[in-house]
């Protein structure tokens, strides 16, 4: 799992990169931006893969328990995220830190009503407080199949409860008020509550329910990594890019963030890098130049079992 | 003399020469260093910042008095080259800094170079004015005009010395051709053209002609969605006026031939070597970008850098390097901090020397490596103030990869990534290297026997 937890990190600090580079002085280097999406690519690629048991395993011993895997290996991505139809109740992201709002992921596949750009400029506080009946319904939505999956009736109780403002949900809205570095210091918090757990699994924990925790959706074997969740989360921590990622839906906002780099730009306040897919008027001067977007790229599967197998 | 410590090449011993640059306190971003380049004969080194600056050095003539010292570089000419801009079209701000810098052949008395930032090429004149006229009839000493009227007799005006003044003026702009960034310029052997490379984009200019250039290369995708691959160097062979070759940021390089077609679409060549499986990791991609490419002198190999390696290609053989060189492969376990701190995008560049013989490039902690293809040693040197006692020999560094450090190794977890070296160059004849060390140029020579 340690694998999942990686490319978690990974993301994260690509996501950050690329919104920083928005306002880097010079323009967006599209060469940079390329490499970043590349490894965002990777990542998510490992993130969302079906992981063998016996791969992490022998590569990691310290790995959870493989009971977890089959169940986390049924859930999948749901649906809109362009992956293959999810099986029942994969949890797919484990490692995302608990984050009340998940501002713009599951927005857009709902056609579109919050902007990453947006989200990730409003930083905190509009967020917590507009977005987070979204979420949760976003939430609800994703998490529908693992709820069959699971038979889990608590499943959606869970996820409303835990969702945005769950005593166990240490990275509740307030932390989120400072930007993203402060969740993973908050996210310091007591750690072993499993109901964190199946808070931040949100979307995806509630299937992978171990059979030992308590609550359902809830994963004990993110307990233990959960400190070590914080720490490189920490790191990461820069990344305004971390409130979107930590409800979950990684994948989803992966395809976002990297398929239309444009989408994101559009709706900068800064208005500066403008250049948009769609506003491309034929004449070189109002090509975008500097964006990449890899949406191709990032549908482009490549088998890469033999990453998983390196890690 | 400091036997056996590491390898040296070819039994050389580097010592310093001199230092150039601010001093630490005074030292802002605007004076990093961007790039480094010594002109056909080695007389002038140029040097770009990132603050838009040229600093020519020349050396000076070598005394028959100082037989054991020879020539240093002395500040010969500075000079404002490039001036941020904005792109009020596209709310861009676009940096003053200097990307490259590539000389001229010298034709006349003058010497001229190309300066490039990320849009616009610029052709400098730097010249020498030791005369000036006196005795104009219209003008007084001081430049007023005289009234015609009180003119009764006539003068023919003498040149007279005058302290030494050099000038550097621009006498071509070439602008507003690159939409990306440009990250590379190359003079062809023709001296007649050079091209611009960008991000996607390679275009092919008359120095005489400012106002059009034809497009070379062009790998930008219909839908900018699809885009996989940038062009990361581009290059002019050195003899043959139609080649040129440039590297891509999968690690590829193409050799494009311009009599084959007026767009270089199709390349003549392809090199690119077949990825380790077993070395895939989440940065793969990165580290396989390659961030330089340079021609030996002699025109039959290639010399490609990327992140963790240097490779020599042999032009006649495209499906692997004959030659790889480590350069920092201890740095492999750590490419996640790398990304994090961004220095897994930090563009080294490579050279060659005089002979081709030996190949340099930098790393962290202020180091620089050498590699001597003949005899497979190599050695890592240290630019730094401490070694900076005129003459004095450079100690071979050395990076301890774990287990027991000894006493003059220094650990992976110890080096300073801010203190990089990513810009060198080496004199065409003669066993003289300029290092630049973020703000400051070291020059560094072999020891004089």
């Amino acid at each position: 799992m340690e694998f999942k937890l990686e490319a978690h990190r990974i993301v994260s600090i690509s996501l950050g990169k690329i919104y920083n580079s928005r306002v880097q002085r010079g323009g967006i280097k599209l060469h940079k931006n390329l490499l970043v999406s590349l490894v965002l690519r990777s990542a998510r690629q490992v993130y969302l893969s079906d992981p063998c048991p016996g791969l992490y395993l022998a590569g990691h011993p310290g790995a959870p328990a493989p009971p977890q895997q089959p169940e986390e290996s049924a859930a999948g991505p749901p649906a809109g995220w362009g992956e293959p139809p999810p099986p029942a109740g994969r949890a797919a992201w484990p490692e995302p830190e608990p984050q009340p709002e998940r501002p713009a992921v599951p927005e857009v596949p709902r056609a579109g009503d919050a902007q990453p750009a947006a989200t990730v400029t409003a930083a905190g506080d509009t967020l917590q407080g507009g977005e987070a009946e979204a979420p949760e319904a976003a939430w609800r939505r994703v998490e529908g199949p693992r709820e069959t999956a699971i038979g889990g009736a608590g499943g959606p109780a869970e996820v409303s409860g835990v969702f945005p403002q769950g005593p166990e949900d240490r990275l509740s809205a307030a932390p989120r008020v400072d930007g993203c570095r402060a969740p993973r210091p908050a996210a310091a918090e007591p750690p072993a509550s499993p109901p964190v757990c199946a808070r931040k699994r949100g979307a995806a924990g509630v299937g992978g329910g171990p059979a030992d925790c308590p609550a359902p959706g809830s994963t004990p074997l993110k307990k233990p990594r959960r400190n070590s969740e914080e720490q490189p989360g920490g790191a990461a921590a820069a990344a305004e890019e971390e409130e979107e990622m930590e409800t979950g839906n990684v994948a989803n906002l992966i395809s976002i963030f990297g398929s239309s780099f444009s989408g994101l730009l559009r709706k900068s306040p800064g208005g500066g890098r403008e250049e948009a897919e769609g506003e491309e008027s034929g004449p070189e001067a109002a090509e975008p130049g500097q964006i990449c977007c890899d949406k191709p790229v990032l549908r482009d599967i490549n088998p890469w079992s033999t990453a998983i197998v390196a890690f | 003399m400091i036997p056996g410590l590491g390898a040296l090449t070819q039994d050389t011993l580097w010592c310093f020469s001199q230092l150039k640059g601010t001093v630490e306190i005074g030292a802002t971003e605007a004076d990093i260093i961007s790039t480094v380049e010594f002109n056909h004969t080695g007389e002038l080194l140029a040097t770009g910042d990132k603050g838009g600056r040229v600093v020519i050095f020349q050396r000076e003539q070598e005394s028959k008095n100082q037989v054991h010292r020879r020539g240093e570089y002395n500040v010969y000419s500075t000079f404002q080259s490039h001036e941020p801009e904005f792109d009020y079209l596209k709310s861009l701000e676009i940096e003053e800094k200097i990307n490259k810098i590539r000389w001229l052949p010298q034709q006349n008395a003058a010497y001229f170079l190309l300066s490039t930032n990320d849009k616009t090429v610029k052709l400098w004149k730097v010249s020498e004015r030791d005369k000036r006229p006196e005795g104009y009839n219209l003008k007084d000493e001081e430049g007023r005009l005289r009234d015609p009227a009180t003119i009764t007799t006539l003068r023919v005006p003498v040149l007279r010395p005058m302290d030494l003044m050099v000038e550097a003026t621009p006498r071509r702009v070439f602008a507003n051709a690159h939409t990306y960034h440009i990250n590379s310029i190359s003079v062809n052997s023709d001296y007649e053209t050079y091209m611009s490379a960008d991000d996607l984009r390679i275009n092919l200019w008359n120095f005489e002609i400012t106002n059009q250039s034809f497009n070379i290369v062009d790998i930008k995708p219909a839908n900018m969605e699809e885009l996989t691959e940038v062009i990361t160097a581009a290059e002019f062979h050195p003899h043959h006026c139609n080649t040129f070759v440039y590297s891509s940021s999968k690690g590829t390089i193409r050799l494009c031939d311009m009599r084959a077609s007026a767009l270089c679409d199709r390349h003549t060549k392809f090199f690119e070597e077949p990825e380790d499986p077993s070395n895939r990791s989440f940065f793969s991609e990165i580290i396989s970008s390659i961030s330089d490419v340079k021609f030996s002198h002699s025109g039959r190999y290639i010399m490609t850098r990327d992140y963790l390696t240097v490779k020599v290609w042999d032009l006649n053989m495209e499906n692997r390097p004959i030659e790889t060189y480590q350069v920092h492969d201890y740095l492999r376990s750590k490419l996640c901090s790398l990304y994090e701190n961004d220095c897994i995008f930090d563009k080294f560049e490579c050279v060659w020397n005089g002979s081709d013989s030996v190949i340099m490039t930098g790393s962290y902690n202020n180091f620089f490596r050498m590699f001597d293809r003949n005899t497979k040693r190599d050695v890592t040197l240290e630019a730094s103030r401490e070694n900076s006692k005129p003459r004095a020999i450079l100690k071979p560094r050395k990076v301890c990869v774990g287990g027991k450090r000894r006493k003059d190794e220094i650990s992976v977890d110890s080096l300073d990534f801010s203190k990089k070296i990513l810009h060198t160059a080496w004199h065409p004849s003669e066993n003289i290297i300029a290092v630049a060390a973020t703000n400051n140029l070291y020059i560094f020579q072999d020891k004089v026997n």
